[in-house]
């Protein structure tokens, strides 16, 4: 018995010196940049103050006129490109999971390509393309006939938002297609002609068979995809700085404009512990309602 | 046994060394310091902006700033000069970070909006022991000379300044006949009617920019000029944009964009209309400088633009101008004599009888030293120096000038979008602007 702990105690010992260098790196980078964040989100932290105000930050924002704007908009990003990233990723992946090697790569290549390409270069691309003046979707769309006069898609506020979410969907679809094509590879093929030669047509088998073994790779692109839309920011600052009249302005420009452009450290830490927390609520009532059906 | 007692042995000697590893930089860090006291050598850290053009189309960034070094290191052999340069779309953000993280550099080549923030966050040395008698009466330009200061404290080394003005398309004017109304002196109506004409002969206009913080100077300024409006009272003590004659500003530039003959330019920031004027795109644009066509130069000569030069366009026909003011800063960083070195290093630039002249001629602006007379043989310069004398009371050091700079572009894209009324939109922003002179 001395000698069976003796022998657990040696192996933990072992497995925490393994841990050690990335727990340290992970203490040091992680956590207490976080523990920080949240302390001083109680204090007036600028370039030249730190006092301490205690839930002052949190009531300001909360009357923060941009704040609600920029907690609007984010939802309303995140509302409008999570479900369309799972179904337009389903999709694709359903329709190419079961072609030739060849066809399977073209297609993964293909949207995945914007996710490697790097965000800074996809901006520009997209700035091109919504150009009010040369920009090629006015020039599509005019000789389609579809519109008369140009559009300025990033200045005006019936479209800047639905123009950034777009954007944002061509670079959050690479890695949720990958995904589904390689769970789709998994799914029993044995279970899928047995529910066929019971009789059951192609909605039974999709939604009683693969929906069933697609949902642990669901729940993980929900979680992600909901987590990287709420922390939109590059295509906000490269675009559109927010506007027009922070009609565009998400959570995360807005703790940046707080933080870097105007020195208030302080209300920024408050903004950004309020987005974790919030991303923390919505990935648990996700956990909590694609979770239960998952079996592992 | 021997093979668990080693397998633990060299768990634990990755993880020191993967800790020793962690703890490199530091010493690291270190090691450069002792090197540097041993060799009694001062070396500073200079964060240099794209002010100065390179004075070749194929030099790299920073090819000139090293010459400079270069000049400056053999005459100190006592100092060495570290260059790093950064540009204005992340740098601002990289002084920020390195100020609180407590790695900012030494020197840096900037404008008063950011130094004077700087001066008066106590993140800089004073640099009053610079602005002798001699320099002072040299410069002879006591709004220029407060434009480096907060109060009585200079944090700021000018070496040269120029006004900001508008550009037109030369051809255009000609082709829609009113090339001889755009001139120096001319009014908000002269405006009025070229903006018409152009329209009338199919040209986009410019545009009333409002992307982001971007050249915002030029959509001020263009605004300010059409009613001679002020932004500020004439103390520079609080904006004044909600006056009549800055209504009546606004209403016309809400007018001129409803009517299609001033572009909407909540798209653009002012690199992008300044871009969109020099490859023929537009027929103007409200924000350019003297420097201007040497950066825009390949764009300007593969669109064969023809620029025509002009003040703004004010009702009196007497323009005020916003200028740029280009200088050095040196942040305390705890060293007096890195700080000493520095000072010694801006001078330099500044003020060497050889490399000072040739400096400023690099920035594409005018020296702030009258003694350096006249740079450019060329009449174009000669003529822009003579608009110096439009110059405007200079607000850009004025507390909380950052927070103004994020109200003022929406407050402009909701007039134009016709979100707003120009009146609401504009008492709002002054109310909003005027909070941030006094909020600590």
């Amino acid at each position: 018995m001395k000698k069976a702990n003796k022998i657990r105690m040696r192996e933990t010992i072992v497995s925490y010196c393994f841990l050690a260098p990335v727990l340290i790196f992970f203490i040091i980078f992680v956590l207490v940049p976080m523990a920080m964040g949240f302390v001083t989100s109680f204090f007036n932290y600028t370039m030249t103050d730190f006092t301490f105000v205690g839930i002052d930050n949190y009531v300001r924002m909360f009357q923060d006129d941009v704040f609600i704007r920029s907690l609007i908009n984010t939802l309303i990003i995140v509302v409008g490109s999570v479900p369309v990233v799972v179904l337009f990723s389903l999709f694709v992946a359903s329709q190419t999971y079961e072609k030739s090697a060849f066809t399977r790569s073209f297609f993964r290549c293909v949207f995945f390509l914007p996710v490697v390409t790097g965000s800074v270069a996809v901006t520009v691309v997209w700035k091109w393309i919504y150009d009010p003046l040369s920009g090629i979707l006015n020039f599509a769309l005019k000789e389609g006939g579809v519109i008369e006069q140009n559009i300025s898609w990033l200045g005006d506020k019936k479209y800047a938002l639905w123009a950034i979410i777009i954007i944002l969907l061509t670079t959050s679809v690479g890695q949720p297609i990958i995904l589904y094509i390689a769970s789709m590879g998994n799914i029993d093929k044995s279970l899928v002609e047995a529910a066929r030669v019971d009789g059951a047509n192609e909605f039974q088998v999709f939604w009683k068979i693969k929906w069933q073994s697609l949902l642990p790779t669901t729940l993980y692109i929900v979680v992600i995809t909901t987590i990287n839309s709420f922390q939109c920011f590059a295509l906000i600052q490269l675009l559109t700085s927010g506007g027009p009249n922070y009609s565009t302005s998400t959570l995360m420009y807005y703790l940046y404009e707080r933080a870097f452009k105007l020195s208030e450290y302080g209300y920024a830490n408050t903004i950004g512990v309020f987005l974790a927390v919030l991303i923390g609520i919505i990935s648990f009532i996700q956990f909590k309602i694609f979770g239960n059906d998952v079996e592992y | 046994m021997k093979k668990k007692v080693l397998a633990t042995l060299l768990t634990c000697a990755m993880a020191v060394t993967a800790l020793t590893a962690c703890g490199g930089s530091d010493k690291g860090g270190e090691t450069p310091k002792k090197e540097e006291s041993s060799s009694d050598k001062t070396e500073i850290t200079w964060w240099a902006f794209p002010t100065f053009t390179q004075e070749n189309a194929n030099d790299a960034v920073g090819t000139y700033e090293q010459k400079i070094i270069d000049a400056f290191e053999e005459e100190n052999p006592d100092i060495s000069v570290k260059l790093e340069t950064i540009d204005f779309t992340a740098g601002p953000e990289k002084i920020t970070t390195a100020i609180e993280a407590g790695t900012m550099a030494d020197v840096l080549f900037d404008a008063p909006g950011r130094i004077i923030e700087y001066g008066k966050n106590g993140k800089l040395a004073d640099l009053n022991d610079l602005f002798t008698d001699e320099f002072v009466k040299d410069v002879n330009n006591d709004a220029l000379l407060q434009s480096c200061k907060a109060g009585d404290t200079a944090y700021m080394y000018p070496i040269s300044s120029a006004p900001f003005y508008m550009a037109f398309n030369r051809e255009m004017l000609k082709d829609a006949g009113v090339e001889d109304l755009v001139k120096e002196g001319w009014t908000t109506d002269d405006f009025v009617t070229v903006l018409e004409a152009l329209k009338d002969k199919g040209y986009n206009p410019g545009s009333f920019f409002c992307n982001g913080q971007g050249g915002d100077q030029g959509p001020r300024a263009f605004f300010a000029n059409l009613y001679s409006n002020h932004i500020t009272d004439a103390d520079v003590t609080k904006y004044t944009t909600d006056d009549a004659n800055s209504i009546k500003s606004m209403e016309l530039i809400s007018k001129l964009i409803q009517d299609g003959t001033l572009m909407n330019g909540s798209q653009y920031d002012g690199t992008a209309d300044i871009q969109n004027f020099a490859n023929g795109q537009t027929a103007f644009t409200i924000l350019w400088s003297p420097a201007q066509p040497g950066t825009q130069a390949q764009l300007l000569e593969a669109s064969k633009v023809d620029y025509l030069e002009v003040p703004f366009a004010s009702e009196d026909g007497v323009p005020e101008l916003e200028y740029l003011v280009n200088g050095f800063c040196v942040f305390d960083n705890g060293d007096d004599a890195k700080v000493e070195a520095s000072k010694k290093f801006i001078q330099f630039i500044c003020d060497d009888e050889e490399w000072g002249p040739k400096n400023v001629v690099r920035t594409g602006s005018f020296p702030v030293r009258t003694s350096y007379g006249d740079l450019y043989d060329d009449e174009r310069m000669n003529t822009l120096a003579t608009w110096t004398k439009y110059y405007s009371p200079y607000y850009n050091t004025i507390d909380g000038f950052a927070e103004m700079r994020t109200l003022w572009f929406p407050m402009c894209q909701a007039i134009s979008n016709g979100e707003k009324e120009p009146e609401a939109a504009l008492k709002d922003f002054t109310e909003k602007a005027n909070e941030t002179i006094t909020k600590k």
